[in-house]
């Protein structure tokens, strides 16, 4: 059998599957939050009839989504800069100490990711109950903010680890104190790090649903429990479609610009300067 | 113990060890509320009546059965589509770069957006029918919304959990040297062999992690169940949602399935790993 042949039609396989199950998707999403609510999309039109945007004029002003955008807004980055100051010890202790019971430590440390979601966001719902905490974002924040540290962990432990002690002690024979010394070995290594796992917890905390959900229903909405109301039962097709598209749109462009940020961390190995 | 290991035990005070507490409080609070304790109304004492009563109640054993079923063929299908496109993408050609980040795509997409697109792609009213009816190939729109089997939940959760695998998995094919499988090709072992007793067993870790990620997740999934899946049966998830909120007894019966769930997913995962350690040991010495 011809190799590169083959190889190029599994290549066109894949993306055709890729076209079906991703790219068209996405387009009939696209076209029914575009449908004019005044000419309804149904058999036997093959596309819409007529296409404007009320209904994004229409979620906009009738419903929750300006306060669901608020609070999933307002909570990520809250949620993202707590949980990477949290694991900022944790993190440093992983990456560069040695000491008894580190790799137990470690795997501990992703105990939060094997937890099922919903059972921890349920029984949580009830510590709080428990513990008298009614304010639904105060309970959302530290839910998501213990739920995500073990992903700034691990970013992080990587990023302390990459750190050159040569440069450490260079700076210090230098006459540089412990600022200079942070300034010049640690913060260069650090800050792709530090960036990328901000943008990571923001992207989870944004996607967030079981806390979100069951702390925060029925009062406390988010952009994944307003997207969830309009599936199930009551499926509004042009309101999920707009919903899904505020959902994902933004958090593609996050992910490209912290892969950006690990890659940087690559250069920072190989060169030593970061 | 000495000065710098005391250090080290502190710093993980913060990250590790509220992380801890964390998981103790909540499973213990689901413990403690499961043989009675903690009651928001009416008194709290030990009983095992709730155990009792979930026990003997046949929504339990289907929603059991029901979340094993996805939750072991979600993830054996992942692996089994990740595995050849992992080997595929070995070696490098013009290309791979851009397919390997178009297949890895859909871990990109919310769980929530990825059924909300799977539901209206086949909905009564969607466009799949519509091909079909302008194709001839039905006369009217079929059903396949919210099918009895759990397709469309198995389709959804190997579609978002397939590109996970295909990234643990490619990492361990790479990591296994051409000077092996030359050697195996020069004795002459074809594809299948080769597989079988040089690639599986050296990937083994990362197939087993990969099945146990998947498994624990699909077990506990609750989004795709109510979106996608079959309304006549509920996943362990929504049964423990739907009793804390409908039943008089809400939170001491929906702790109890919350135990039973964590256990399938621990128990269940590690069962998966095992016995496919059992089969590729078996397959690599016939």
């Amino acid at each position: 059998m011809n190799k590169p042949c083959t190889n190029r039609l599994i290549i066109l396989l894949v993306i055709g599957f890729c076209c079906i199950s991703l790219v068209l998707p996405f387009s009939l999403a696209m076209l029914w939050s575009l449908v004019d609510p005044g000419h309804p999309w149904s058999y036997p039109h093959i596309l819409p009839p007529v296409l404007s945007l009320q209904r994004w004029v229409d979620i906009w002003t009738t419903t929750s989504l300006p306060q669901a955008l608020l609070h999933s807004y307002l909570l990520a980055p809250c949620v993202a800069l707590c949980s990477v100051l949290l694991a900022l010890p944790t993190a440093y202790a992983f990456g560069r100490l040695e000491f008894p019971g580190k790799q137990a430590a470690q795997l501990i440390s992703l105990l939060p990711l094997i937890v099922p979601s919903f059972v921890v966001a349920l029984f949580f719902s009830s510590l709080l109950n428990v513990l008298g905490i009614y304010s639904r974002f105060l309970g959302i924040l530290i839910g998501q903010t213990v739920l995500f540290i073990p992903y700034a962990i691990r970013i992080l432990s990587v990023s302390f680890s990459l750190i050159r002690q040569e440069i450490i002690d260079a700076t210090r024979d230098l006459g540089g104190g412990p600022i200079t010394v942070f300034k010049t070995a640690y913060l260069p290594v650090l800050k792709p790090g530090l960036l990328a796992s901000i943008i990571m917890i923001f992207i989870l905390s944004i996607e967030e649903f079981a806390i979100a959900f069951v702390v925060g229903s029925p009062d406390f909405v988010t952009v994944p429990t307003i997207l969830y109301s309009y599936l199930g039962y009551n499926f509004i097709r042009s309101n999920a479609a707009v919903v899904s598209l505020i959902l994902v749109v933004p958090n593609i462009f996050l992910m490209l610009l912290m892969e950006r940020f690990l890659k940087a961390r690559n250069t920072a190995v190989i060169t030593g300067k970061g | 113990m000495n000065k710098q290991t005391l250090l080290a035990y502190c710093l993980l005070l913060p990250g590790l060890g509220l992380i801890i507490v964390f998981i103790f409080v909540i499973i213990s609070m689901a413990l403690a509320q499961s043989v009675g304790y903690f009651n928001f109304s009416g008194s709290s004492k030990f009983t095992w009546q709730f155990w009792q009563q979930i026990l003997a109640d046949n929504q339990l054993s289907r929603a059991f059965f029901y979340s094993l079923k996805i939750a072991t063929i979600s993830a054996i299908l992942s692996v089994s589509f990740a595995y050849p496109l992992a080997l595929w993408l070995r070696d490098p050609f013009r290309g791979a770069q851009f397919v390997s980040s178009l297949l890895k795509a859909p871990l990109l997409v919310h769980g929530l957006v990825a059924a909300f697109l799977y539901v209206n792609f086949i909905s009564f009213n969607g466009f799949l029918n519509q091909i079909f009816v302008h194709l001839g190939l039905v006369s009217r729109p079929i059903r396949m919304q919210n099918d009895s089997y759990g397709i469309g939940v198995i389709i959804l959760q190997v579609w978002k959990q397939m590109p996970f695998a295909l990234l643990l998995l490619t990492g361990a094919v790479q990591s296994i040297g051409h000077d092996i499988t030359d050697a195996a090709k020069d004795l002459g072992a074809g594809a299948w062999t080769r597989f079988v007793k040089i690639i599986l067993p050296l990937t083994l870790k990362a197939l087993q992690a990969a099945l146990i990620i998947i498994f624990i997740g699909a077990a506990g999934d609750y989004s795709f169940q109510v979106v996608a899946g079959p309304i006549s049966v509920s996943s362990l998830s929504q049964l423990m949602l739907r009793i804390q909120a409908n039943d008089a007894n809400g939170w001491n019966l929906s702790a109890t399935v919350a135990i039973l769930l964590m256990l399938t997913a621990l128990i269940g995962s590690a069962l998966l790993a095992l016995i496919t350690q059992q089969v590729i040991k078996w397959g690599a010495k016939r």
